[in-house]
């Protein structure tokens, strides 16, 4: 079943287009990685699907509910990390998860056990001081602990890995793949290694549309050109490769890469001939990075 | 909405707000007896000098009018700073985006507009009775209360007033972004009920008239003045909390 669908979406912010034609659709319990330049509107679409914007075209569904702007009811299905989160300076964390329990309605009981759990999934369950002398990486993590904090179906971060170090990154994107087993995950990056370790799906949005969308792997064969990698023995091997065949490129000192693979079995039979040996020969693998640069025209 | 209020209730206590209001209703609760009292004091300590301008003074008569007159010279000032904390009550969230996780949680806007309202009449009813009770009970010691008349009616319309100011304060918390356009949009409803006011045909209608409360208390005006000044209030108290539902349903946070 799909938890989320835009459909040709659209939405104007005076005379800019930020959306022109959005469409994809997110299955129950995936990560989904929503790709896309600093601007693209990335942003934008997820407000939309929270009701927090209008739209100006279109439609939108979570969980087979359309939403609405305003109040809208598919937010009950919903759980939100915004990219800059923002909290009640003078609470405490645990105080924070309180009030987000007794927003949902739940007992004390329920409120306790949950709001211990998660401040101990996000590392935060000996942080005694009000939320305003916190980091923004630690606010970054009550966002992820007020998120998840009422089991949402579906849930939504907005670049929720820019703000951290390294470590809290690997943290971060290991609460987000332990949560698929519950909830369906959507989040916005331009970090394109997140999505390559964590994400099932993805889609690319680029000039206001979805240019690519799929599974990793499809995503990944979408590139034909998989260039060769090439390494000889001694860098006077490989000056001698690229004498032969001018189109190489070298990298590195004996490295050499072979971009247009239709000559590859030249190169064999040059390999064969003069008896060079390589130290390694490799097809390289399709980076998101140089996919996304290839999308979007640069 | 238990939830948020609250929250409400933490956010006016732990950033102070309660405190600072507290200690300012109490003040001039007790200044307002406490200067009648030492009027007599202060004008014989200066009326030598001033017979020697040519001035004489023979006795000065004080009593719980004078008081009262003190209450009602203080109250605007207690409401105008009651106004500047409450400004920021809407336009602080806002501005800062902690609503955002709130509303995504299901929470419904009207909810939230209601128990932020809420607090905002509460608080001033709690403060304007602190303020009233204090200067009426020094002034039952010291004096004699039962000397005004149509006490319950002047309390009533410049709590009124109070109530009216602040549902123009919702209002404008419900359109605009910052808190000093609020407190813009507010004083100036408020300058121009009162310009308008000096006009004597129209200041039977206005809002404003509530606050004249000393003319209740000498007697100069009946309560019935004052009841169609009292029924514009309560409609236009009605109709700006409408809007304000209207428009913040569709407020951009």
């Amino acid at each position: 079943m799909e938890m989320l669908t835009l459909s040709h979406v659209t939405k104007r912010f005076g005379e800019k287009q930020v959306l022109r034609d959005v469409t994809f659709s997110v299955p129950e319990h995936t990560v989904f990685g929503f790709v896309g330049q600093n601007g693209a509107g990335k942003t934008t679409a997820m407000k939309l699907i929270l009701g927090l914007l209008q739209r100006d075209g279109g439609a939108i569904f979570v969980n087979g509910m359309p939403v609405h702007y305003g109040s809208t009811a598919t937010n009950q299905f919903v759980g939100y990390l915004p990219d800059v989160p923002e909290f009640y300076s003078y609470m405490t964390a645990p105080e924070y998860l309180r009030f987000c329990g007794e927003l949902f309605g739940m007992s004390e009981k329920e409120i306790k056990i949950r709001s211990e759990e998660l401040l101990h999934l996000v590392g935060l369950e000996k942080e005694k001081h009000r939320i305003k002398g916190f980091s923004r990486g630690m606010k970054q993590r009550l966002g992820v602990a007020q998120a998840l904090f009422g089991r949402p179906k579906l849930l939504i971060c907005d670049e929720p890995t820019s703000a951290l170090d390294p470590l809290g990154r690997k943290e971060l994107l290991d609460i987000l793949v332990a949560a698929k087993e519950q909830t369906t995950v959507l989040f916005s990056t331009h970090i394109l290694s997140d999505v390559e370790h964590i994400c099932d799906e993805m889609a690319f949005l680029h000039n206001g549309t979805i240019v690519l969308q799929g599974s990793l792997e499809e995503v990944r064969r979408r590139k034909q050109t998989v260039a060769m990698e090439l390494e000889t023995q001694r860098p006077e091997d490989a000056q001698l490769l690229l004498a032969a065949f001018p189109f190489l490129k070298l990298t590195g000192r004996s490295g050499l890469l072979l971009e247009d693979t239709e000559r590859f079995p030249d190169v064999l039979r040059f390999l064969a001939d003069t008896k060079l040996v390589p130290v390694r020969m490799e097809q390289q693998e399709a980076s998101l990075e140089e996919l996304f640069l290839e999308v979007v025209g640069k | 909405m238990k939830a948020f209020l609250k929250k409400e209730w933490m956010e006016w206590s732990r950033t102070g707000r309660i405190l600072i209001l507290l200690l300012i209703f109490s003040l001039f609760g007790v200044m307002n007896p406490a200067l009648t009292k030492l009027t007599p004091w202060l004008i014989e300590a200066l009326s030598e000098s001033l017979a020697d301008t040519g001035l004489a003074i023979t006795s000065v008569k004080i009593d719980a009018m004078t008081s009262w007159t003190q209450f009602y010279k203080n109250i605007p000032i207690g409401l105008l700073v009651f106004l500047l904390l409450g400004s920021g009550s809407f336009t602080a969230e806002y501005q800062k985006g902690t609503l955002v996780p709130v509303v995504t949680k299901g929470l419904s806007r009207r909810k939230i507009l209601s128990a932020k309202s809420l607090m905002l009449y509460l608080m001033w009813t709690v403060l304007y009775v602190l303020c009233f009770g204090i200067t009426f009970i020094y002034n039952a010691y010291f004096w004699d209360n039962s000397i005004v008349s149509h006490f319950a009616f002047a309390v009533l319309f410049t709590w009124l007033f109070g109530i009216w100011t602040i549902s123009l304060l919702i209002f404008f918390s419900s359109v605009v972004e910052s808190s000093t356009e609020v407190l813009l949009g507010t004083g100036g409803v408020v300058a121009g009920a009162y310009v308008l006011h000096m006009f004597p045909k129209l200041s039977t209608f206005l809002p404003v008239r509530l606050m004249d409360g000393m003319s209740l208390l000498q007697d100069i005006r009946q309560p019935a003045d004052y009841y169609i000044s009292m029924a514009v209030a309560a409609v236009m108290i009605f109709s700006f909390m409408i809007l304000a539902t209207v428009c913040f349903d569709r407020k951009y946070l």
